[in-house]
Order: structure tokens, then sequence, then C-alpha cells
């Protein structure tokens, strides 16, 4: 299993100034610990399931930047259909890591179904994506960053996690949020 | 000039290239006229609340965008619109084609026809009806010019009385 704080701060240290998009609840709370003077963070509070149709619109829209988005398994679950979309578009620059600890850890560790039959990257290879891993060891995430972070994608990695408490609280105004972001892009 | 034309040359006036859309006949007939046009992105959503996604970071990049669809698709947007475009202003016009009020042949459009406007006023989110091609002009610009004002996404809603109806029974 691997550790999402851990895997978010050497996410990080592989980056410059790439914008992160992170979902709502711990992709976030982790992100805003691992680099809380990042400006390049788009932390979300809502809208579950949302991070990779924005992810998406900003790779499109910025074919220039790698654009990572940390996801979770029960917001992907949620909007499985962007991974059509995002299939079809395809964006070389688009990365899409998921987070996956099988449960909603937030409201109390209910179990998804990806603790049950569903299979994310099957899911996202039916979806039309030809570049998927998934890794179970900090080791074999590190060695699937160095290919992603090297190679054109669109890439789909799913990183199963453990539970761990994500302590980080970012900031909550949504507008200070967006500014900064936008900020970041503009200069970057 | 017909309202597709119309349309399709409005949006470009305002700097949106980047259209999402579900598709239907009415969103249909203005996507056959920008196609044409190598100025516009399309996005083909699987489902309209992905839109609000697509055209939020498009804006985070200096992109804008609009967001078309039928009024049945305002259903499945309803928390993208509440959690992530109006908190954190992401300014968009939602070009909407209206379905059940005059000349709808289908019962199951009905209700949210009804109820399209209720939903975007309790949401906060403007709303602006184009039943004559003469005021599309004014509402378009005025709608778009609105959106980027407040930073806040603005429907514009297409009646049946501008594009027409189903002629079934």
């Amino acid at each position: 299993m691997i550790n999402r704080l851990e895997a978010t701060r050497y996410l990080v240290e592989q980056l410059s100034d790439e914008p992160i998009i992170a979902s709502c609840g711990n992709p976030k709370f982790d992100l805003f610990t691992a680099a809380e003077s990042r400006k390049a963070n788009f932390y979300m509070w809502n809208s579950m399931g949302m991070a990779s149709s924005i992810g998406l619109g900003l790779a499109m829209a910025r074919p220039d930047k790698k654009v990572i988005v940390l996801d979770g398994d029960g917001a992907i679950l949620m909007n499985l259909n962007s991974l059509t979309t995002a299939a079809s578009k395809a964006p070389a620059n688009l990365v899409h890591i998921i987070w996956d600890n099988a449960q909603y850890q937030i409201t109390g560790g209910q179990p998804t179904h990806t603790a049950g039959k569903a299979d994310i990257e099957a899911i996202a290879r039916g979806a039309g994506f030809k570049k998927t891993l998934t890794v179970n060891t900090f080791a074999a995430f590190k060695e699937a960053l160095s290919q992603i972070l090297s190679q054109p994608g669109p890439w789909i990695l799913v990183a199963k996690t453990d539970s761990s408490k994500a302590l980080g609280r970012p900031p909550k105004s949504p507008v200070y949020i967006k500014n900064q972001f936008m900020e970041a892009l503009r200069g970057a | 000039m017909e309202w597709p034309h119309k349309i399709v040359s409005l949006l470009k006036a305002n700097d949106i290239c980047s259209i999402s859309f579900i598709p239907d006949s009415v969103i249909g007939r203005i996507l056959k006229v920008a196609e044409k046009d190598p100025y516009f992105h399309f996005t083909t959503l699987a489902r309209e609340e992905e839109g609000i996604g697509i055209i939020t970071g498009e804006y985070f990049a200096g992109r804008y965008g609009v967001l078309m669809m039928q009024s049945a698709g305002l259903g499945n947007c309803v928390n993208a619109l509440a959690s992530l475009a109006i908190p954190y202003q992401i300014p968009f016009l939602i070009l909407i084609s209206q379905r059940g009020e005059l000349g709808e042949f289908n019962a199951c459009h009905v209700a949210m026809g009804k109820a399209l406007r209720s939903i975007l006023e309790a949401l906060g989110v403007q709303h602006y009806t184009v039943n004559r091609e003469d005021e599309l002009e004014t509402i378009l610009n005025g709608a778009i010019k609105t959106a980027y004002t407040s930073e806040q996404p603005v429907a514009v809603i297409l009646s049946t009385a501008l594009v027409g109806w189903k002629d079934e029974k």
C-alpha cells in the first residue's frame, strides 16, 4: 500500500510549475500539507467528481504544460463518463492520478465499489485510454511517475493507497484559491 | 442572417471559442454552422455536468466557453453549478434549448421544462429568454457581458417560439 501524503510529496518534488487540480476531500488536504506554498495548486471544496473534467479543460487549453489531476476513487466513480470524454479528446499533457483506497474515507470508511469488483484502470482502458497503470507500492509509484512525466499521455495512474488521515486544510475562500491558481498559470 | 448563423457570429464576436455540448436538434443547427469555422474548439460531452468542469479548466487558461444543451440537461448540472462555477466565480454562457413549453409532444419533457427557470433562480443564475430573432443580438451580447462582469455563469434560453417545435403528435 502507498501512503498518499508520501506519494503526493514525491510527486510535487518531481514537478516545477505544472498545474495540479486536487479533488475535494483527502487529495486536496494532502496536497496542501505537501506543498502549502505552491501557487499552481487548485483546491476543490466540493463538486465531487469534477476534478477530471477541470483537468481535461485545462489540458486542452494549455497544451504546453503537463496538467496533473489528483483524484479519489469515490470521486471518479461519480464522473466515470468524463473518462470517455478525456480519452476521446486525448490531450497528450493530461496526467490523471487516482488515489484508490477503496473507501469513502472522509465519511467514515464506507467501501466504494473498488473494494468489490470495480477496476478503475480497466474502466479507463474501456473508455479509450491507451496509457494506464496501477501501482501498489511506493517504489512502483515512483517508477510509474518517471515514465509518466517523461512520455506523452494522456495517462491514467491508479495508485492503491492506505487510509492515513489527511490533516492539511487549504484556504477556504474559493475566489482566493482561483486567483492564486490563475496567477500561477499566467506566469507559467 | 438566420438565428443559428447569428448565434455563431455573436459567440465569436465575444471571444467565445470553446463549445462544450450535448446535442439536440436545435443545438445541432448551431453546431452545423460553427463547425465550418476553425476558430471554434468542440467538446462532445457524455453528460452535461462535465461541461461545467471543462469550461472551468479552460477559463483558468484564459479561454472562454459556452455550454450548449437542452433544458433536460440542466438537471444534470445543478451541483457543479452550485459548488464549482458559482462559488469559484467562473463566467460563461449557458445556451439552453427549451423543451416542455410551446408545442411539446413529449410529456416527459414538461416537468423539467416548467422547472427550468425556477432551478436557475434558486441557484441565483441570471437567465434571459429569446423568443424572436430581432432580440437575439441584444440578449446574447448583454448576457455574455453580464457573465464576465459578475464572474458568474449566465443562461440564455432559446424558446420554441424562436426555433420551432417538433412536428410530432
